[in-house]
């Protein structure tokens, strides 16, 4: 019997097509997020009320990844940003490659940010780098404060935490502060934001401008 | 939940580095599963049994090594394993880190019998 040496990661393949978006998004100066959360966390929302904000200053495109239905594409539309969605039949998350196909759609050269909404999952699309720059999970504080300490890798790989649905808080056995303490404790790296509704109007002024200052960045290194 | 999607890839992986030898039987394929990896050994071993049901993979093995994730501190330099969270350095204390290893899932070899 005979013993042969392979030695690759499975995720090689993933990390290579990964490598190669994100050199197309660098050579045009595109700022790239993956945005993560649970089903119902608000990411969508999130989506809506901040789109309008970056996309009056960035030239701005949207990939919208769900199991099925054109629903959260629409959605986004409305905002008047081009929105693409992927069906992944019953794939638990978004890859390199299903981000690498839409790109041509897309015409990188004329665009400043686009913001990729993964399939409503906390667990799996922690593991597949698409090329982003900027990796964000929104979580509402409705799916409990100790979230994060369940949910570790999310977080781990995180550089932007959105806690969504803040208005809930005061009825529901749920602590916005603890929320940002588990997530600290996870990883203390990551920016912690808040959304939510305010006096009748969706808040989301803080993330906004921090995206505006990290996309800036990028464009500046250019 | 994804385990079916990186056993794909295992076996591809598998027939390419046998596809210029003449291998008649793999009998184990030895993986190393990372901490962090999010890859549950024992749906793992389960997308193996049903996607090894023929060809010269049929009945093979898995060895499953789960392989602790690592972290550089950043204040002293040092690396250590992580034993949970949070993290913190054990040689000066600081919780300023940057994983090193453990997202991955990783073929290491396979022992198969030629003609």
């Amino acid at each position: 019997m005979g013993r042969i040496d392979i030695k690759q990661d499975l995720k090689a393949l993933n990390n290579q097509i990964a490598a190669e978006n994100r050199e197309k998004f660098a050579a045009n100066g595109v700022y790239v997020i993956n945005v993560m959360g649970s089903p119902g966390s608000g990411k969508t929302t999130f989506l809506e009320n901040v789109l309008p904000h970056l996309s009056s200053k960035l030239k701005t495109a949207v990939i919208e990844g769900d199991l099925a239905t054109q629903n959260d594409a629409k959605r986004i539309e409305k905002t008047g940003v081009t929105a693409i969605q992927i069906n992944t039949g019953g794939g638990c998350h978004l890859d390199a490659q299903m981000i690498e196909k839409q790109l041509e759609k897309l015409a990188l050269e004329s665009l400043d940010l686009l913001v990729i909404e993964n399939v409503g999952n906390l667990v799996c699309p922690a593991s597949f780098d698409l090329g982003e720059d900027m990796r964000m999970v929104i979580l509402s504080i409705a799916e409990g404060d100790d979230k994060p300490l369940k949910y570790p890798v999310a977080f781990l790989n995180a550089d932007v935490a959105v806690i969504t649905k803040i208005d809930l808080a005061p009825y529901i056995d749920a602590d916005v502060a603890a929320m940002r303490r588990n997530i600290g404790e996870i990883n203390p790296k990551v920016a912690v934001f808040e959304a939510g509704m305010k006096n009748g109007v969706y808040s989301a002024d803080e993330v906004t401008a921090y995206i505006l200052g990290q996309a800036e960045k990028k464009q500046q290194q250019r | 939940m994804h385990e079916t999607a990186l056993m794909q890839n295992l076996l591809n992986t598998v027939y390419k580095a046998v596809e210029n030898r003449n291998v008649v039987r793999v009998n184990r394929v030895i993986l190393s599963v990372g901490q962090l990896s999010n890859a549950l050994p024992d749906a793992l071993s389960f997308a193996f049994r049903a996607m090894t049901q023929q060809g010269i993979m049929k009945d093979a093995q898995l060895v499953i090594k789960q392989t602790p994730a690592t972290a550089r501190c950043e204040s002293c330099g040092g690396e250590f394993p992580v034993e949970g969270f949070p993290i913190v350095c054990p040689s000066c204390g600081s919780s300023s880190f940057s994983i090193m290893s453990g997202d991955e899932v990783y073929i290491e070899s396979i022992d198969c019998e030629e003609d």
